[in-house]
């Protein structure tokens, strides 16, 4: 679209001459009708650092670093095929969906639970409300830090907490145990995000009507009818927003609980794909194998987010 | 259904349990921000049986050596020279803040065209801004660190800011656009019928009133830029360090000194704290870029 051909069509009123508040004759892009000048940076922004890297991952998936040339080279479906066959991948594939999966249950109803709690007017809900959100802000680098601290099988107060509870023992230290790395992992995670879902939830369940919950205590409906009935239903689309937005920021942040705290071990069993990718591309040197397994995971969340905004209906 | 007041209090009670456990963790490390050496690696937890010291804060943020700090030899952990982290401190408020400002700037003008105005496509281009947030930062970061060290962008500030600005701008764009959509239309159709240009509109009328939430974007964006691990670890050596990876190159090997890396993390959280506590009202739309209105 052309700036200047579209710029009077639209709106005959601003033909005139439009000087700006000092006076002085603003550039025509500034007074024409056209989104193009609003819209253009961003859009240029998006090509350059979106777009651009997309399309360079596709061709990286095509080849390969090689240590003797010193240079990319073309290799073909080779990245492909080890994606398939590989069990390391297939590995970090089944981590990567118990982690979202547990994370995304966990926080989703530990959320909805204390936002429940912590919904009413009553003096000093509102300091309770603030206090709650102070564990977003931590860097989530320093909140596995934190874990990594709490955890420690000496000195560490969670696994005192977890010895003294009988849950595990101080013996098994959490995070060098396969059988409990990525429960370790986890905590963190369910730490600094079950406030965002709390949040979410407190300002669906703020915006409700109040007329059904009167009408239905009215009518003598339980407390658990009034929740499985009326708030629950009434709070699906907030919901989905909070499955989505959290289910994307799940491949965004983990990366940073898994490197510091476990970097993936023991063995791998706590190597999602994002980290394992990383690996290959920073670690082994396989930009190649790194971009290919990068790809699959950009493919495997677009695909996943559509049809989850699909069939939940969310609307932006 | 009201309470009776034995439910008040019993409700009062699980509430304030359930806070205080979430908040535990951070008391918890600044808490050993200011333990004594021994005490941090007591087999039983200590809570305040002992002398404040403020040691490492004055070899994180001071740059004072171990030995001056206090007053003793070097000890189990050497000199924790290696532990100043007042510039990494510095790049943080650098690549936060000039990626917010960057990010601010393209977001606000597209966000006005994108609620105000009508083109071709513009179903897709929101969609489009909305999926790039899908795009996993590893599928980023592995591009930009081959092209960037083609371009001598490596271990740079620029660099390290246009991926910043990447990763937070369809936050902001969706954000401001759902600002700009709560302003009623009529308000600016009218300056436009009286003659004004749309620059004029958007200057004048439209953009006094989104004030609030272009600040609220402006402050998540810096956090989300302040907090940001994988780009800033995978872009940089040692020319920029933020304080995340700063903080995570704390974990060595031959042991972690906690006591510096607690000081650094309490020190690193309180300017995200302060800003979000500015922002809390409008922290829920910015979270779920304004799907969800508080």
């Amino acid at each position: 679209m052309n700036a200047s051909s579209t710029a009077a069509s639209t709106r005959p009123h601003n033909q005139g001459p439009q000087r700006s508040p000092f006076g002085l004759r603003l550039p025509r892009f500034l007074t024409s009708e056209s989104p193009v000048p609003w819209v253009a940076p961003l859009a240029a922004f998006f090509l350059v650092f979106a777009l651009f890297p997309l399309l360079y991952n596709i061709w990286l998936s095509f080849h390969e670093y090689s240590a003797i040339t010193r240079a990319l080279e073309p290799v073909g479906w080779a990245n492909w095929e080890r994606l398939v066959s590989e069990a390391r991948t297939t590995n970090a594939i089944v981590v990567t969906l118990v982690y979202v999966g547990v994370c995304l249950a966990a926080q989703l109803v530990l959320g909805l639970a204390i936002a429940l709690l912590l919904d009413s007017d009553d003096r000093g809900y509102g300091t309770l409300r603030a206090l709650i959100t102070l564990p977003l802000v931590v860097p989530p680098a320093i909140t596995a830090l934190l874990f990594l601290f709490m955890e420690d099988p000496q000195f560490g107060i969670l696994s005192y907490v977890f010895d003294q509870l009988g849950l595990i023992s101080r013996s098994e230290p959490i995070l060098s145990n396969a059988d409990t790395a990525l429960f370790g992992v986890i905590l963190a995670d369910v730490w600094q995000w079950t406030p965002f879902m709390v949040l979410i939830f407190l300002a669906g369940l703020r915006a409700l009507p109040r007329e059904p919950f009167e009408a239905a205590a009215i009518d003598g409906a339980s407390r658990l009818q009034i929740f499985w009935r009326i708030t629950l239903p009434m709070l699906s689309k907030v919901m989905a927003v909070a499955i989505l937005v959290r289910g994307i920021d799940l491949f965004r942040f983990s990366f940073a609980y898994i490197y510091t705290m476990t970097s993936g071990g023991p063995g791998t069993v706590t190597e999602t794909i994002i980290y394992y990718a990383w690996k290959q591309t920073f670690t082994f040197i396989k930009w190649g194998y790194g971009a290919t397994l990068s790809l699959l995971t950009l493919i495997a969340l677009i695909v996943i987010c559509n049809l989850f905004i699909y069939f939940a209906r969310v609307r932006w | 259904m009201d309470l009776t007041p034995a439910q008040k209090i019993l409700r009062a009670t699980a509430a304030w349990l359930v806070t205080l456990t979430f908040v535990f963790p951070i008391f918890w490390w600044a808490l050993t921000s200011i333990k004594p050496y021994q005490a941090t690696f007591n087999d039983t937890p200590v809570f305040f049986d002992f002398e404040p010291v403020w040691n490492f804060y004055e070899v994180v943020l001071l740059g004072m050596s171990r030995q001056e700090a206090t007053g003793q030899g070097g000890g189990a952990a050497g000199s924790g020279s290696g532990y100043y982290s007042l510039p990494a401190i510095f790049d943080s408020l650098i690549v936060a803040g000039a990626s917010t400002a960057l990010c601010v700037l393209l977001a606000t003008g597209a966000a006005y065209a994108m609620s105000r105005m009508r083109f071709k496509g513009q179903h897709h281009f929101v969609f489009t801004v909305l999926s790039t947030r899908m795009l996993p930062p590893v599928a980023v970061v592995i591009p930009l660190f081959l092209v960037y060290r083609q371009l001598g962008l490596y271990d740079s500030y620029t660099g390290v800011v246009l991926a910043h600005t990447l990763a937070n701008l369809p936050l902001a764009t969706l954000l401001l656009k759902s600002f700009f959509d709560d302003l009623p239309k009529e308000v600016d159709e009218s300056a436009l019928i009286d003659g004004a240009s749309r620059w004029k509109t958007f200057w004048l009328i439209a953009f006094p009133m989104v004030k609030g939430g272009v600040a609220a974007a402006a402050v998540l964006c810096f956090v989300f830029s302040w907090t940001e691990f994988l780009m800033a670890l995978s872009l940089t050596q040692t020319g920029v360090r933020t304080v995340p990876v700063a903080a995570s190159s704390f974990v060595t090997s031959t042991g972690t000194e906690w006591g510096f890396l607690s000081a650094l993390g309490t020190a690193a959280t309180i300017p995200a704290f302060i800003f979000i506590v500015l922002v809390q009202r409008h922290l829920v739309r910015g979270l779920t870029l304004g799907a969800v209105k508080e």
